[in-house]
């Protein structure tokens, strides 16, 4: 990763008069940790980094953030806001181009050619977890991690995530400045996970979701990280009528968990951030990406790869073989 | 209080006997560990950090059902709660946790849900030897051995455990169990002693509060507030994993002709929160609402019942998906002050 | 509300009810009495507090006691058609049966103010909590040095308790000033923004107490205008609302600050409140 390139792009595009902020990723505040951070100016674009660790997707910002009423003769800041993404990440830009959720001269977007994250559950497990600040850098095929003056390198399949695995897009499917060279594609691995819950009958799958669900504390982190959860209305807070009840059982989490995925078929770019960040551990990846590979395979139709596709629910033709919706 | 000895062998049988009550101690659960309820003959292994989620839904539930009623008709029906509950494996901050909460539901008005499930609840807390990453108990007024709030304390000697009664409910548990017990020994307390000062030490993060709850209304319009929220993504993690966290919603919700009126966690960092029905909303965005829960914690509670809201367990730390430090907040404010 | 669970209600029946205002968020009154004798008897409110009101099945709100204790054995509520319960709440009809438990946070003080003239200034539902003042100077005018109400909504139709002021009017000691924002025909009172008009009034501070209710807006400018006219911050009271849910200090959502509204409120001198960081938010 050229990380001087980064950085001269990112002070470029943040001394435009018509740029609000840059939305990238910093070393985080210990250890492995690493936090989004908006530079504002180019005395911040030194923080910036792009590391195995930057797993997080930033798109979620462009629709998280909160507007609130203008004082009276105030005008809206409409200037544009600049973005990092990864391959995965930008196939959420796409997607929300295609849903109008974000117009495209909105956004600013710094590709980042991706040779694949570090699962961080998994270093601290192999690697245990540390304090102190450590790096982890791109090393050949695999990873390098710098920690206390000691190189240790990784090999790539100890430590990847899951989604990069099965990951058919490393590369940027939008960019207006493209951060070094395009990375080699790799074969995706099998979807095991999904596989094996497919493989089994639907009292066995019913039962591994209740288990799953019934771990669910209903923090709506996963809602609130899917850069395609940007409802401003959404249904889990309504009251009148109320869909979801808010007590917290296996009832309630079903249908919420279930919702969801309903919500995001056909949407959802399987960046695997829902599954990151669950407190509860719920493998909620799985039901998402359940919902992309049926899409994919009875439908032909992936998300986020072309601002000028119809979005896939909200999309009629009128040869489609089914009649019910007429 | 008494102190009690129990040679490690006789662990899995002094387990068979609790199990004898309603007995919940930490589990592995997927990767992490979180309270359960114990079958009898089943082992508990009291070698884990903490709990993913803090056993305050013990004497919090995530869900409480307040009364029953059926519609139309116009009778209450108030839950029967009497079952007693005994933790096994409580952690000194999450019982210490409890106990600050208590005055939130003794204050003017008693709340008979939580007064009455702390009553049926016993505590066996298990003091820390190796703290996580993100601990910092020593800093808010808690430690790896803090018996505030449990009723029994246990140590882990290596070879025995140490067993120190706090209260008439630990006082108890050790009767009941004294068969198994023996004396304890100038040794045993030498070998906690020095077990206890090695586990202080390696807490490696601190917070230094002084000053700091008296100086926060001075920094309302700080806008270290809109830099430390900015890449906050409004989600419950941080307050939901919080021991010390109590705030909650109360619903009706209704089946059929069933129905209840219930009260759930609720999180100050959602926007719906203090959002009025007329669309206006008093804390608009997540910069009011961290800076809300920053001052709840380390100033209007402080103000109102002389402690911090915060116990130092990290959990809000380890789990917030975009690495919102407490600590990091905390020195931001202190700097600013 | 038994000794021992401070969350269950009791049961009151609608005595009677009627619109106030009409409109997508019309404003509905219910008089209503409890059921049980006993709890008839023991129930006691001081004007500024609030109960926490509600329809088993739907949900409870907090919601001001619009009538002072000296009017009788009843409790009035004005509720505005809003969200969930108030929706509820407003397909009830006399006889139905509602839920109530409070009376809850603190109050007006109005032994404190006895001897001194009394100004309340109103806007729209923002009136609710401030007729027990009127009701109660009312009831011991010999109590208080007089009394003068501004009152203003945006159109006659959404002033509440229309049906009072006249017999205000007739007394020396009482005055009622009425405005509207937008002109309208029959109309015979003021036209104009409530801040406004009590600057038009200039009413004299010396030995009078302020009270306002309003909207967020009104109040501010209000207030603005008060210490024009050179009221003092101890001189000047208002009442807040925020959302609430237990209505006893638990619940956590309704603090201004380190206030709990539902408390430590909802009514504050502005003396107190100025300081309250979010009292305004």
């Amino acid at each position: 990763m050229d990380l001087e390139q980064l950085r001269k792009t990112a002070a470029e595009v943040v001394a435009r008069d018509d740029v609000k902020y840059l939305i990238g990723w910093k070393k985080g505040s210990y250890g492995y940790r690493v936090a989004p951070v908006f530079v504002e100016d180019a005395a911040g674009v030194a923080e910036l980094i792009f590391s195995p660790l930057c797993t997080a997707n930033l798109t979620t910002y462009l629709t998280l953030v909160e507007k609130t009423p203008l004082p009276r003769g105030q005008e809206a800041d409409k200037r544009k806001v600049a973005l990092m993404v990864k391959g995965c990440d930008s196939r959420a830009v796409v997607q929300l181009l295609v849903e109008k959720g974000i117009h495209r001269e909105e956004v600013i977007v710094i590709g980042c050619p991706c040779p694949g994250v570090v699962d961080q559950s998994l270093l601290v497990e192999k690697y245990g977890d540390t304090e102190e600040p450590v790096e982890v850098k791109w090393n050949g095929d695999g990873f390098m991690l710098v920690r206390g003056g000691e190189e240790i390198k990784i090999p790539r399949d100890e430590v990847l995530a899951e989604k990069c695995r099965l990951c058919r897009y490393p590369n940027p499917v939008i960019s207006d400045h493209l951060i070094g060279a395009e990375v080699e594609k790799w074969s995706p691995a099998e979807d095991s996970g999904v596989s094996e819950l497919d493989a089994k009958d639907v009292d066995g799958r019913w039962e591994y979701w209740e288990e799953q669900f019934n771990k669910c504390i209903r923090c709506y982190s996963c809602r609130n990280v899917c850069p395609l959860c940007y409802c401003q209305d959404c249904i889990l807070d309504r009251l009148n009528p109320t869909w979801i009840n808010r007590a917290v059982n296996f009832s309630e989490n079903t249908a919420f968990n279930i919702s969801r995925a309903f919500h995001l078929a056909g949407r959802c770019i399987e960046c695997g951030e829902c599954e990151r960040v669950c407190p509860a551990n719920i493998p909620l990846g799985k039901i998402n990406r359940k919902m992309a590979r049926e899409v994919r395979e009875k439908y032909g139709f992936e998300p986020g790869l072309d601002p000028e596709a119809e979005p896939f629910q909200a999309s009629f033709k009128p040869d489609d073989p089914e009649d019910f919706i007429l | 209080m008494s102190a009690m000895l129990l040679n490690k062998e006789k662990w899995p049988e002094f387990v068979k006997k609790l199990t004898g009550k309603n007995l919940w101690a930490p589990k592995l659960d997927g990767e992490a560990m979180r309270f359960a309820p114990v079958a009898e003959g089943e082992e508990v292994s009291l070698d884990y950090g903490n709990t993913r989620v803090p056993p305050k839904g013990a004497t919090f539930p995530q869900t409480e059902t307040m009364y029953r009623f059926l519609v139309g008709n116009m009778e209450i029906e108030e839950p029967k709660m009497d079952e007693e509950l005994v933790l096994l494996g409580v952690r000194p901050c999450d019982a210490r946790a409890m106990k600050i909460i208590e005055k939130l539901f003794r204050w003017d008005y008693d709340d008979p849900y939580y007064l009455k499930r702390r009553e049926l609840v016993t505590l066996v807390g298990l003091a820390c030897t190796e703290p996580g990453l993100n601990c910092f108990c020593s800093s808010v007024g808690g430690a790896p051995d803090s018996s505030e709030g449990l009723d029994l304390l246990i140590y882990d000697l290596g070879d025995r455990f140490l067993l120190e009664a706090v209260t008439v409910k630990g006082e108890t548990l050790i009767a009941e169990t004294k068969e198994l017990l023996t004396d304890s020994d100038a040794s045993a307390v030498k070998a906690k002693d020095k077990l206890m000062a090695d586990a202080g030490a390696k807490i490696r993060r601190t917070v230094d509060h002084d000053g700091i709850p008296e100086g926060l209304p001075g920094l309302w319009e700080d806008p270290l507030w809109k830099s430390v929220s900015a890449s906050c993504i409004g989600c419950g993690t941080c307050t939901y994993l919080c021991p010390t966290c109590h705030c909650f919603d109360i619903q009706d919700e209704v089946e059929g002709f069933e129905g209840r009126r219930c009260r759930m966690w609720d999180s100050c960092m959602f926007e719906e929160y203090t959002l009025h029905t007329s669309g206006h909303n008093t804390r608009p965005t997540r910069r009011e609402r961290t800076r809300n829960r920053i001052n709840h914690k380390y100033n209007y509670f402080v103000d109102k019942f002389d402690v911090i809201a915060c116990v130092g367990c990290g959990r809000c730390i380890n789990l917030c998906p975009v690495n919102i430090d407490i600590v990091e907040i905390l020195r931001r404010v202190k700097e600013a002050l | 509300m038994t000794a021992d669970n401070p969350y269950i209600p009791y049961f009151a029946t609608i005595e009677d009810n009627w619109y106030e205002t009409g409109g997508d968020r019309c404003i509905k009154t219910f008089k209503v009495v409890f059921d049980d004798p006993a709890v008839r008897d023991s129930w006691s409110h001081k004007p500024g507090q609030c109960a926490m009101i509600g329809v088993l099945g739907e949900g409870e709100s907090m919601i001001s006691i619009s009538c002072s204790p000296t009017e009788g054995k009843f409790l009035r509520f004005s509720v505005m058609k809003m969200g969930k319960v108030t929706q509820a709440l407003h397909k009830l009809e006399t006889g139905d049966k509602i839920t109530v438990r409070g009376p809850y946070g603190n109050s007006f003080p109005v032994d404190d103010w006895q001897g001194k003239k009394i100004l309340t200034i109103g806007g729209g539902i923002g009136q609710a909590p401030l007729r027990p003042i009127v009701e109660y100077v009312k009831a011991n005018r010999e109590k208080y040095a007089g009394l003068t109400m501004i009152y203003g909504a945006r159109s006659s139709g959404d002033l509440c308790f229309k049906g009072e002021f006249d017999e205000m009017s007739k007394c020396d000691d009482l005055s009622c000033h009425l405005t509207i924002d937008i002109e309208e025909e029959d109309w015979s009172h003021n036209v104009g923004f409530v801040p406004q008009m009590l600057l038009d009034l200039n009413p004299a501070p010396e030995n009078t107490v302020a009270v306002t209710c309003g909207p967020p807006i009104m109040i501010r400018f209000v207030l603005e205008n008060l210490k024009k006219l050179g009221f003092s911050d101890e001189q000047i009271y208002t009442t807040l609302e925020n959302r609430m849910k237990c209505g006893i200090g638990k619940c956590g959502r309704c603090n201004a600050g380190g206030m709990y509204v539902c408390k430590d409120g909802p009514v504050f001198s502005y003396a107190v409140l100025k300081d309250i960081p979010e009292a305004f938010a």
